[in-house]
C-alpha cells in the first residue's frame, strides 16, 4: 500500500470501473468504425478538405519565441507550431446509457490529449483546441468506443435534445436534424455538419450499439441502472471529499490523518 | 527564531539553485526585503506616456475614447524635450537630497518612468499620491516648458489627467500606475490585487515562471492585507506562495520538465501525487473494495502547496502545448477535479480554485461576454474567489500564449506594462526575493 500507483478514479460499480478504465491511457480505447481524414473535415465545417489552415499568426519558428524557460521545456502541439486557429468540437450525449457524458468527457480529454481546453455544460461539451489538433482528436473520439452514433452526437450549436426521449430508431432529438438512421444500411448518417449546413455528401459514422451493450460500457450513474448510491465506496468517497473541503476551510489544523 | 518549522530550498525560473534550507519565513512578505521592495516599487511607479500625451495635445483628443475638442489643439514639441520635462518633474517631486526619487526618460523620450519618493507615500495614507503627484507636476511642467496660456490650462489637465474628477477613474490620462483606484477595489485589502494578468506577463516580458511568482507575490501580499494570512491561515498561503509562486524545491519546474515534452494534464497530476507521497506529505490512510488507496495527511497546508505547483505546472503543460492562454480555466476546474480523485484529498485551497476556475470559464469563452484570461486578476468579480492561487496560473498562461486572442496582451496593458519592465525586481521576482530569503535566512 505505500508505493504509489495511479488509480484514477475510486468506485466499486461497473460506471466507476468504465470511468477509471477510460481515464487511464494504459487502456487502449476500441475502435470501432472508420471515417475518413475528409469526412472529419466536412463534419467539423471549419474549412474544406484539402484546404490550407488559416493561421492566427506566424509558424512558432518564424516569429521567435520570447526568453522563457518553460517554452523551451513544454513541446508545443503540431497546430499550435504552425500557428493555427482556435476551432472546436462540440459532442453531446444522451442521458440513456451514452458512452461518455460532459464531466467524463473533460477528464478523459485531459488525460488523453494535449493542449485541449475543454469545458462541461449541462448537456454538451465543446472542446477547443489549434485546428489541426481538433481534427485528430476528433477522429479519435468518433471512430472509437468513447462514440455511439444513436447516443452520442456532433452538434456544433441548438444543441439540446440530450434529455429527451429517444426516437422510434433510439437516436437523440436533434431539432437541426443533422443525422438519420439509414435502415437499409443500419447506420446513422450525417447530411449536415456539426453547425447545421448541409453536407453535399453524406458521412456515415456507423451503426448504434444494442442497449444491452451500451449499459456495459456507459459511464452514466442512473436510478433506473445502477444508481449513485448503490456504489457505497463512490459515495463514502464524495462525501469525504465535501466533509475534508469543509473542514480545511474552517481550519486547515483540523484535517489531520482523516 | 522563525515562526514556522518549515525549510524550503529556492530556485530560480531556470531551475538553477538559489539557496538551501531557506526558513519559510524569509519568504513573508513581512520579512522577505526584496518583496517588500516590489510592493513599495509598485505603490512608487507612475509610467507616463509622452508620446500619447503630445498626440492627444496635438488632436484635442483628451478625455478618454470618443472625446475629442476641435479648436482646442496644442502642438507641443513634448517627445522632443522629454530631457528637461523629467529634469523638472523630478525637482518637483523630490522631497529631499538623496531620498528614493526616479526619473527614467524610455524609448528616446516617448515615456517617463517616475519613482515618487517614499517620503510622500509615509506622509499620507492612500497609494494614489504617486498618481496624483506626477500628473499635477507634469501639468505645471508642461505649463512651465511651453509657456502655455492660462486659457489652455484646461486642456492641459485634460490630457494629463484623463476625464478625472468626472470619472472615478483617470479615462484617457497619460500618467498610469499599476494600482486601480481605490473605488474600483472590491472590497478591503484588495488593491495588489486588482492589476490585469496582461500587466502581470508584459512586466515579466512574458517568462511564465517570473509572471507566475509576481502573481504570487502580489496576491499572497494582498492575504495579509485583507486578514486572510492570519493564525493557521497564514502558513497556508506562505506555503502556496513558497511553492507555488517561487518555486520552492523547485517542484514546478521539475513538474513541467518531467511532462513537458509529452505528458498531459493527468500526467502532471499523477506526477504531483506521487511527489506528495515520496517527500510523505501525504500518506495512504486505508484500501477501498475496489483496490483504491485513499490519502491522508498529517498538514493539510502543505498538501496545498504541493497541488497548487501541480495547478501552476499543470497550466504551464496545457497552455505551453497549445501557446494559447484560453485552456487555463479548463485546467482549473479539471486539474483539482482529478487530483482529488487521484488522492482522496482536497483539491487546491480546499475547493476554490475549481470553482473559480467554473466561473472564469464562462466569462472567458464567450458564454456570458467578459474577456480573454488578460482582463481577469484576484479584484475580478468571477476571480476573486481562490486566495492567491488561481492568478499566477492566469498570469503563466498568458504569458505562454503566442498571439491568438484579439486583445493581446501588448495591446491591453500598453505603456504600463512596458514601462514597467524595466525594474529589474519586477521584471525578474524570482531571482530578487530569492536572494533577498537568502540573504536573510540567519536572521530570521
Amino acid at each position: 500500500m505505500s508505493e504509489y500507483k495511479p488509480q484514477f478514479y475510486p468506485g466499486s460499480s461497473l460506471i466507476a470501473q468504465n470511468r477509471r478504465k477510460y481515464l487511464d491511457l494504459k487502456y487502449q480505447l476500441r475502435r470501432l468504425r472508420s471515417i475518413s481524414d475528409e469526412d472529419i473535415v466536412r463534419l467539423l465545417g471549419h474549412r474544406a478538405p484539402g484546404e490550407a489552415y488559416k493561421t492566427v499568426h506566424p509558424p512558432l519558428e518564424e516569429m521567435g519565441e520570447p526568453d522563457c524557460p518553460i517554452r523551451k521545456l513544454v513541446e508545443p502541439t503540431p497546430g499550435a507550431k504552425a500557428g493555427d486557429r482556435i476551432r472546436y468540437v462540440q459532442f453531446t450525449d444522451s442521458v440513456y446509457f451514452a458512452p461518455l457524458h460532459p464531466v467524463i468527457r473533460c477528464w478523459v480529454y485531459h488525460n488523453r490529449w494535449r493542449g485541449v481546453d475543454p469545458g462541461s455544460l449541462s448537456g454538451r461539451t465543446p472542446l477547443e483546441g489549434r485546428e489541426r489538433d481538433i481534427e485528430l482528436i476528433s477522429k479519435d473520439l468518433l471512430e472509437t468506443e468513447l462514440f455511439d452514433p444513436a447516443r452520442s452526437a456532433v452538434r456544433g450549436a441548438s444543441v439540446h435534445g440530450h434529455a429527451l426521449r429517444l426516437d422510434e430508431n433510439g437516436l437523440m432529438f436533434d431539432m437541426q436534424r443533422r443525422y438519420k438512421y439509414d435502415p437499409e444500411k443500419g447506420e446513422v448518417v450525417y447530411v449536415k455538419d456539426q453547425t447545421g449546413k448541409p453536407l453535399d455528401k453524406p458521412i456515415y459514422v456507423g451503426k448504434p450499439l444494442p442497449e444491452e451493450e451500451l449499459k456495459k460500457i456507459t459511464t452514466i450513474f442512473r436510478a433506473d441502472y445502477i444508481s449513485l448510491r448503490d456504489d457505497s465506496e463512490l459515495m463514502e468517497f464524495v462525501q469525504r471529499l465535501h466533509w475534508l473541503r469543509t473542514m480545511a476551510g474552517a481550519n486547515p489544523e483540523l484535517v489531520k490523518g482523516v | 527564531m522563525p515562526r514556522f518549522p518549515d525549510k524550503i530550498d529556492l530556485y530560480d525560473d531556470r531551475g538553477k539553485l538559489i539557496d538551501t534550507k531557506v526558513p519559510l519565513d524569509a519568504v513573508s512578505p513581512l520579512i522577505n526585503p526584496a518583496i517588500k521592495k516590489i510592493i513599495s516599487i509598485i505603490k512608487r511607479a507612475v509610467a507616463v506616456d509622452l508620446r500619447g500625451l503630445e498626440r492627444s495635445l496635438a488632436t484635442g483628443a483628451v478625455g478618454g475614447r470618443g472625446c475629442i475638442i476641435r479648436g482646442r489643439e496644442l502642438k507641443l514639441d513634448i517627445v522632443r524635450n522629454a530631457p528637461a520635462i523629467a529634469d523638472k518633474i523630478e525637482k518637483l517631486v523630490r522631497v529631499k537630497p538623496g531620498d528614493d526619487t526616479e526619473v527614467k526618460i524610455l524609448r528616446g523620450g516617448e515615456n517617463l518612468l517616475v519613482m515618487v519618493p517614499s517620503l510622500r507615500l509615509e506622509a499620507g495614507v492612500e497609494y494614489t499620491t504617486a498618481f496624483t503627484v506626477v500628473a499635477a507636476a507634469l501639468c505645471h511642467v508642461l505649463i512651465e516648458t511651453f509657456n502655455i496660456s492660462m486659457w489652455d490650462y484646461d486642456m492641459v489637465h485634460a490630457a494629463v489627467w484623463g476625464r478625472y474628477p468626472q470619472s472615478v477613474d483617470p479615462m484617457g490620462a497619460c500618467v498610469s500606475q499599476l494600482l486601480a483606484v481605490p473605488q474600483q477595489n472590491e472590497g478591503m485589502g484588495y488593491a495588489l490585487r486588482n492589476i490585469p494578468a496582461a500587466h502581470i506577463a508584459m512586466i515579466t516580458k512574458r517568462n511564465a515562471m517570473n509572471a507566475a511568482a509576481l502573481a504570487a507575490i502580489l496576491e499572497q501580499t494582498a492575504m495579509y492585507e485583507m486578514g486572510d494570512a492570519i493564525g493557521p491561515f497564514e502558513r497556508y498561503q506562505l506555503l502556496g506562495l513558497a511553492y507555488q509562486g517561487l518555486n520552492a524545491n523547485n517542484m514546478v519546474y521539475d513538474l513541467v520538465k518531467e511532462n513537458g515534452k509529452s505528458g498531459t494534464l493527468g500526467d502532471v497530476v499523477r506526477s504531483t501525487v506521487k511527489r506528495a507521497v515520496a517527500d510523505k506529505v501525504i500518506r495512504p490512510l486505508k484500501k477501498l473494495p475496489s483496490g483504491y488507496v485513499l490519502y491522508t495527511t498529517d498538514d493539510l497546508s502543505l498538501w496545498n502547496a504541493y497541488a497548487a505547483a501541480g495547478l501552476l505546472a499543470g497550466t504551464m503543460v496545457t497552455c505551453g502545448a497549445a501557446r494559447a492562454m484560453q485552456h487555463v480555466t479548463s485546467v482549473l476546474v479539471y486539474f483539482n477535479d482529478l487530483i482529488e480523485r487521484e488522492a482522496g484529498l482536497p483539491g487546491v485551497d480546499f475547493g476554490r480554485a475549481e470553482g473559480t476556475g467554473i466561473e472564469m470559464s464562462f466569462f472567458s469563452h464567450s458564454i456570458y461576454g467578459g474577456g480573454n484570461p488578460c482582463v481577469f486578476h484576484g479584484n475580478h468579480i468571477v476571480t476573486r474567489h481562490s486566495k492567491g492561487f488561481v492568478i499566477p496560473c492566469v498570469a503563466a498562461a498568458v504569458a505562454l500564449d503566442a498571439g491568438t486572442v484579439y486583445y493581446s496582451p501588448e495591446r491591453l496593458s500598453g505603456v504600463v506594462g512596458e514601462v514597467l519592465s524595466e525594474v529589474p525586481e519586477l521584471r525578474e521576482p524570482l531571482k530578487y526575493v530569492g536572494d533577498a530569503a537568502s540573504k536573510i535566512k540567519g536572521e530570521v
